[in-house]
């Protein structure tokens, strides 16, 4: 067994790609195989054409893609992208303080790890209806207001874009916090005490120690918020009052109530492309400068 | 050590997990309330605890999704490390194209997602002959599909300027590649493969669309069963199951807590 | 035991059964030997003059209908969550000694979606009226063996012949309603009659209509006297107009959930269906139900044999259980929701009755509209997103 083990390893050790690639081959087998080649399927149903019955039926036309460009849908997408964009500039002013306080929390690290995750382990509808009930009118934050005296019209909170913001801030919060904290852990603390010997000011021991260690976590962070918010549609429906339209309500719609199946990939696959192209964008410019720093 | 935060950074904390858990509170509370719409307090109640008794379906669910939930975030975890591992510890011609397409998963509608998996199971069961059954086993395969992405992003973001000297240390002490990565590359990345697990195993407990499109008969998960019996109006027996996770997931964590110390290696 | 000896009386006449079991099945029940035998008698008399031979050389008859085999294994159904009462399935297993998993979806899509993939594996499903167009033209379902649903002779004759199903060949109605205005009587001044509730601006905030295309611009298609199944462009224009001047006053787009906000007060008036509105009335009695004068929508979902469906037998036997009278009523009383089931609908706590003729006339089918609902999508999106 030892033998075997230290023959696999003298000649991954001659093959580095090989090397890399054992490694990366059953995670990226699964994702090509249960991952992409569906979604090839659904890029060929973007290119055909709609059956009203739902599916697709055969053909080959451009149409579903040149329909988005319909000033309608710019306006849903780019509504879409404020909303996604608030919502993760928000986790972040919020996640970034809590990461960096777990991180320096010592035998209560694990445990306020855990807290933050908690809440998720219960459905999503179930903790939107709980915030709802908070929030309405007859609520527990209006009522509680107005017995304190402190308004005497309730407040009207749902239904407007600041629940819709809470909500999605709050359905996405962890996302940011974990990332964060993980590239934050790591942290020497020692460093730190380094940068306040030498007379480094809060501020600046900060800035040109904590962030720039930290970056990487706060890039993940801020994509794992970002996407899924761009895509998310309940939050929207059950706090906003459904009276906007987002690209995630679009393309529920399209395969469900507009039974428009081609539609509704090729709205998918125009915003996937421009997020992946700024993905992508941003991985080579990473690369190029590790690159320069080497 | 926590004695040294600046007391703003204590409050907003603090703030931020009061926000986390509010909603909570009201679950929690309205889980003993004699009301079926949580309008309003009505006064004090056990029956909707008595009535998960009942409900062998909300039970049943709960099985199923802990067994997905569990199965698929030990396999998403496995491979996401792995693949966080190749990516940063290996430069290969496309590798920013590799780790954008890490993205699809992320930047893939749910429904897209679910349709393609849902018409890719059947093509293979009606053209190919292969005989899948949609149930527990499709609902495992879909979530690792999407999860592997979440956790090889978060762990990716840990291994980010990590310095491989340890590693290499320990490999000029006589250990071997394997020994060296479990004694020191695991350990040092434990918080970013714990984080990573985490995000996997709550999206997988909480997963509907993707999951209701891949389940078959007899195979509901949780938020199937919730999504149902809430569609309509949250009836208060939802309120007591999550009020019950809520507290078994706290008395277990707290206890593996205890236990584990010290579980992170310092390094 | 009355009710067990009429059920296997029942099914020796049907041919559900043969004599050999049902002797023994009568045995079981205690039946004296000579009951038995009178029993048999009246089946075999009956039995010869259902079928009418086919004449020699001439036209032959309509084909007969298939034997079923036995219910085998499980019977696995698949429909609206909450929707069936707590013992019914349990008694049916009891009864036919056959167990039931009950599986539940969300959207008439979601069932449609599976089946048209060929998933399979259902043998009961509940589409809504238009989904049962969509699932004929995709040719998804099982024509029924009526002999082994004696009991289809309940079924109203309102609820029979539907526009979804003109030859009752595929589907056994399940419940019915109508989609019109809930609301507080302690908080509006008069009980209101019609759409026009929604384009009251006293009324701003205080009033919701449900978040579905076809509810929405149907009940707006109704206010100005058209057909909510038009796709007439000038007509679809006129409701978007009057669905927008309703929308500044409309505190969400909510369909169910907003029974919690009627029943706290929140909301004064909520477009939604009767059976929910009942639902909500047991919390609150100040909660009552209209429907606008100018006409709704009236549905009515059906159960129907998917096909792929692989104990057909055992469905059958379930259909014709929930027709029972009996079975019927506490599936309603359960829902809120109509029976389309006569003689269980005379037989509920709080009666739901049947439209009369001229309130018929005002209420419509949401039928499919084909082609045209990418036509009402568009629409529905603008009025969204403006």
């Amino acid at each position: 067994m030892m033998e075997l083990r230290r023959a696999w390893l003298r000649w991954l050790s001659r093959h580095p790609s090989l090397r890399a690639w054992s490694v990366m081959f059953p995670g990226a087998w699964w994702l090509l195989v249960f991952f992409m080649v569906p979604l090839g399927f659904m890029f060929a149903y973007s290119f055909m054409e709609r059956n009203v019955y739902g599916g697709v039926e055969a053909g080959f036309t451009i149409e579903h893609y040149a329909r988005f460009a319909d000033p309608l849908y710019m306006k849903i997408l780019v509504r879409t992208v404020v909303y996604a964009l608030g919502c993760t500039v928000a986790s972040l002013l919020m996640g970034y303080p809590v990461a960096y306080a777990i991180s320096r929390s010592g035998p209560w690290k694990n445990l306020l790890v855990f807290l933050v995750i908690l809440p998720f382990w219960t459905s999503f509808l179930v903790r939107t209806f709980a915030m709802i009930f908070l929030m309405r009118d007859t609520g527990l934050i209006n009522t509680t207001l107005m017995g304190m005296g402190l308004i005497t019209e309730p407040i009207e909170m749902l239904g407007t874009p600041a629940a819709v913001m809470a909500g999605l801030v709050y359905g996405f919060l962890p996302f940011m916090v974990l990332p964060i904290y993980s590239s934050l852990e790591k942290l020497d603390p020692s460093l730190l005490e380094a940068a306040e010997v030498l007379g480094a000011k809060p501020a600046a021991r900060f800035f040109r120690v904590v962030l720039p260690l930290s970056m990487p976590g706060v890039v993940a962070g801020s994509l794992l918020v970002f996407i899924p918010a761009l895509g998310s549609f309940l939050t929207s429906d059950l706090l906003g009052g459904a009276k906007e339209i987002m690209i995630g309500n679009l393309v529920q719609n399209q395969f469900t109530s507009a039974r428009n199946w081609p539609f509704g990939s090729a709205a998918s696959f125009v915003v996937m492309g421009v997020v992946l192209l700024a993905v992508f964008a941003y991985l080579r410019s990473r690369d190029d400068d590790a690159l320069a720093g080497a | 050590m926590a004695g040294r935060l600046p007391r703003w950074l204590v409050a907003i904390t603090v703030a931020v997990y009061a926000f986390l858990h509010a909603p909570l509170l009201v679950l929690v509370v309205f889980s003993f309330n004699d009301s079926k719409f949580s309008a309003a307090w009505e006064g004090f109640t056990f029956q909707w605890y008595a009535r998960l008794l009942e409900r062998d379906d909300i039970l049943d669910s709960l099985w199923v999704s802990l067994e997905v939930g569990l199965i698929s975030t030990v396999v998403s975890t496995l491979l996401g490390t792995l693949l966080a591992l190749g990516l940063a510890r290996h430069r290969f011609r496309g590798r920013a194209a590799m780790e954008s397409l890490l993205y699809v998963p992320i930047v893939t509608p749910e429904i897209v997602c679910g349709i393609s998996l849902l018409i890719f199971f059947m093509f293979l069961k009606n053209v190919l002959h292969i005989p899948v059954v949609l149930g527990v086993p499709t609902i495992i395969i879909a979530h690792v599909a999407f999860n592997i992405s979440f956790v090889t992003v978060v762990v990716r973001s840990r291994l980010e300027g990590m310095d491989r000297n340890l590693e290499e240390a320990a490999m000029i002490l006589g250990a071997d590649e394997f020994t060296a990565f479990w004694r020191v590359t695991v350990p040092q990345l434990w918080p970013g493969i714990l984080s990573g697990a985490l995000l996997a195993f709550t999206m997988s407990f909480d997963d509907y669309v993707i999951t209701s499109l891949v389940t078959g008969p007899g195979s509901s998960t949780l938020p199937i069963v919730v999504y149902g019996m809430v569609r309509k109006n949250i009836e208060p027996s939802i309120n007591a199951i999550s009020t019950i996770i809520l507290v078994v997931t706290a008395l277990l964590i707290y206890a593996s807590d205890r236990l584990s110390k010290p579980t992170a290696l310092k390094p | 035991m009355s009710k067990e000896v009429s059920r296997l009386v029942e099914a020796v006449a049907t041919g559900a059964i043969d004599r050999r079991e049902f002797v023994r099945g009568a045995l079981g029940l205690g039946l004296s030997v000579a009951t038995i035998a009178a029993v048999l008698q009246g089946c075999s008399g009956e039995e010869a003059k259902a079928p009418p031979a086919p004449a020699p050389g001439g036209t032959p008859g309509p084909a007969p209908e298939p034997e079923l085999g036995p219910i085998e294994g499980e019977l696995h159904i698949y429909m609206w969550s909450d929707y069936i009462a707590e013992d019914t399935v349990p008694n049916f297993e009891k009864e036919f000694n056959c167990k039931v998993t009950l599986d539940t979806y969300e959207s008439n899509e979601e069932m449609i979606a599976k089946l048209q993939a060929g998933a399979g594996g259902y043998d009961l499903v509940c589409p809504s009226g238009y989904a049962i167009t969509v699932l004929k033209h995709l040719d998804l379902m099982e024509k029924l063996t009526r002999k082994h649903i004696p009991n289809l002779g309940n079924v109203a004759p309102i609820f029979t012949s539907t526009v979804f199903d003109p030859t009752n060949d595929h589907t056994v109605p399940w419940q019915w309603g109508v989609t019109g205005i809930a609301y507080r009587k302690d908080k509006l001044p008069t009980p209101p009659d019609s759409w026009a509730l929604f384009l009251d601006a006293a009324l701003k905030g205080k009033v919701t209509m449900m978040d579905d295309m076809r509810d929405n611009i149907g009940a707006w298609l109704r206010y100005r006297g058209k057909s909510l199944n038009s796709v007439d462009p000038t007509e679809l224009a006129a409701a978007k107009v009057d669905a927008l001047a309703a929308k500044v006053n409309l505190r969400a787009y909510i369909s169910a959930p907003v029974k919690a906000q009627l029943v706290a007060g929140d909301v004064y008036a909520a477009q939604l269906w009767n059976g929910d509105t009942m639902q909500a009335r047991a919390e609150n009695d100040n909660i009552e139900f209209a429907v606008p004068k100018e006409g709704a929508a009236i549905w009515c979902d059906s159960l129907v044999i998917p096909k792929g469906a692989r104990n057909i037998r055992a469905a059958h036997e379930f259909l014709n259980y929930i027709l029972r009278p009996e079975v019927g009523a506490s599936i309603s009383n359960f829902t809120g929701y109509g029976s389309p089931n006569k003689l269980a609908s005379e037989k509920l706590a709080t009666p739901v009755p049947y439209p009369s003729e001229e309130q018929m006339k005002t209420l419509e089918y949401q039928q499919d509209l084909g082609a045209g609902t990418a036509v009402w999508d568009q629409l529905w999106t603008e009025i969204k997103s403006s």
